[in-house]
């Protein structure tokens, strides 16, 4: 069947296209460095989808739970080894996707007899300074992304750029804190997760109908479980954050 | 994708590939007598008014030789766990490495916290497989493990006997060649002393004070153990567990408590 190359890379776009409509519908990770250390920011419906892979270094994913449960325990399985038979020191995010993760999702996404992996993340390492902070998009086909700043893991490229368009790159130079930028990853999560006109905002991006708006943050609140956290700084571990639940629009209790 | 089972087990994730017990290569018990050990140690731990207070000294000998007076018998595996060591250090050190990873891999693998039950049993289960090496006298390891459980946030003292069984220490519990001059001091003092208050509401300032007595008391009796040794300024490692979690008292902390509450006493 692929003995011609022509077939060969026809099914690789045929495959590519079957996982990126599989992924469209999953609602975006959003992860940034801050003061504090790296936050991972995104609600579920199922089962979540941050996860703490060693001292120092996490993961945010979207795509088929069993595909992100064994890509988690790969990169689990790799990270520990590692760190016992040398030093936590020694196990690093540069090597972990470089060396382990990348060069597997490749294979597994070129073996078009086999069914592919729906997978997309994030995966950051936090460091002793907001610089020294590593934040790397990891796709199903292996491709490796290093950003700083702001970093989505989104199901369409355009659900994408209309969160990172909340961030606007002259702001990533600035070292927030928590506090300031839970908010703005609220307003940005949801510019992720639904369209202007859900949202009641116009052409421009002004918000024309607050009440939309409400209505649209109730609705992810309500049907999603938040699942944001920090990888600290100070402690390298994953912390689970509690954040404030917004007050239910009026026109909603009445209903 | 290979390597996807997850049954959070670190051990068996290692599998051949853990060397903390070593064979001996077909040598004979004979054939090793002549090999001197490194160990001896006074470890201790009790409870007081703020947690547990956990110390040992910092001294490891082999024969009559004092390999260093620096290593550290109290070590942390994680955020609520404290072991503290008594016999060869070799094994000890990678058994403490191999709880470390083990809780971490369980955490993050299952996301959950592994059990105080499941934990103990890990190493009794470590120390089991020591026990061709200490019944020949080569690598015997007995430790002190504290632990808090995640959801009451209560701490409990464990000690393990050579074959790796498991025993709560209640209100306090001793390890090491110098265990028992300070065995018999904490059982009196948690009897009758503090004004017959015991041990348990003893402050933490009181708390530290003592353990540096006991060091030094060890250490008067028992060669092996170092105690305080102030003009090299090696002083034990003194670590307690609260609800907060860890600390360890600061070795300038330690100097200023151990000038005004031992010494000058």
């Amino acid at each position: 069947m692929f003995d011609e190359p022509y077939r060969w890379v026809e099914a690789i776009g045929q495959r590519r296209d079957y996982i990126e409509d599989q992924i469209k519908r999953s609602t975006p990770v959003l992860v940034s460095s801050v003061q504090e250390g790296i936050v991972f920011y995104t609600f579920y419906r199922k089962i979540p989808k941050v996860y703490e892979i060693y001292d120092r270094i996490a993961m945010g994913a979207i795509g088929h739970p069993a595909d992100i449960e064994a890509i988690r325990m790969m990169l689990l399985n790799a990270a520990h080894v590692e760190g016992f038979q040398r030093s936590p020191q020694d196990v690093t995010l540069n090597r972990l996707v470089l060396f382990a993760l990348s060069p597997r999702l490749k294979t597994a996404f070129e073996d078009v007899m086999s069914s592919p992996m729906l997978f997309r993340s994030v995966l950051a390492e936090v460091g002793s300074t907001i610089q020294k902070d590593r934040l790397m998009l990891v796709d199903y086909d292996g491709n490796v992304e290093e950003a700083s700043g702001l970093v989505v893991a989104g199901g369409t490229g355009t659900a994408r750029d209309r969160v990172l368009k909340q961030f606007p790159l002259k702001e990533d130079k600035k070292r927030w804190t928590l506090q300031e930028m839970l908010p703005r990853f609220l307003d940005a999560y949801l510019k992720g997760v639904f369209e202007d006109d859900e949202l009641g905002f116009d052409s421009s991006g002004n918000c024309i109908d607050e009440g939309k708006f409400k209505q649209a943050r109730t609705r992810l609140f309500s049907e999603g479980v938040a699942n944001v956290s920090l990888l600290d700084r100070k402690k390298g571990t994953l912390v689970p954050l509690e954040i404030p639940v917004p007050p239910v629009p009026e026109e909603e209790i009445s209903r | 994708m290979s390597e996807w089972h997850n049954d959070g087990s670190f051990l068996d994730l290692l599998g051949s590939r853990l060397t903390v017990v070593p064979s001996l290569g077909g040598a004979s018990p004979e054939a090793l007598s002549g090999f001197v050990e490194t160990h001896a140690t006074t470890i201790l731990a009790f409870h007081f008014g703020g947690g547990v207070l956990v110390a040992g000294d910092r001294r490891a000998t082999a024969g009559n030789r004092i390999m260093t007076n620096r290593i550290e018998k109290v070590l942390e595996i994680d955020g609520g766990s404290l072991m503290a060591i008594a016999g060869s250090p070799a094994f000890a050190l990678e058994m403490a490495r191999v709880l470390e990873h083990t809780f971490k891999y369980y955490r993050r693998s299952q996301l959950a916290e592994l059990s105080v039950e499941g934990k103990l049993r890990i190493l009794s289960q470590l120390l089991k497989e020591n026990i061709p090496m200490a019944v020949q006298g080569i690598g015997a390891v007995v430790p002190l493990f504290v632990t808090q459980d995640p959801e009451s946030k209560e701490s409990k003292i464990y000690f393990y006997d050579i074959l790796g069984a498991h025993f709560e220490g209640v209100p306090f519990a001793v390890g090491g060649s110098g265990s028992l001059e300070v065995q018999g001091i904490l059982r009196y003092l948690d009897r009758w002393g503090n004004s017959g208050r015991g041990l348990s509401a003893m402050p933490e300032r009181e708390a530290v004070i003592l353990s540096l007595r006991l060091l030094e008391t060890a250490s008067y009796f028992d060669s092996a153990t170092g105690g305080v040794q102030v003009r090299e300024t090696v002083y034990p490692v003194v670590k307690i567990l609260d609800r907060e979690g860890i600390h360890t008292i600061e070795e300038d902390t330690l100097k200023e408590i151990y000038r005004t509450g031992v010494e000058s006493v």
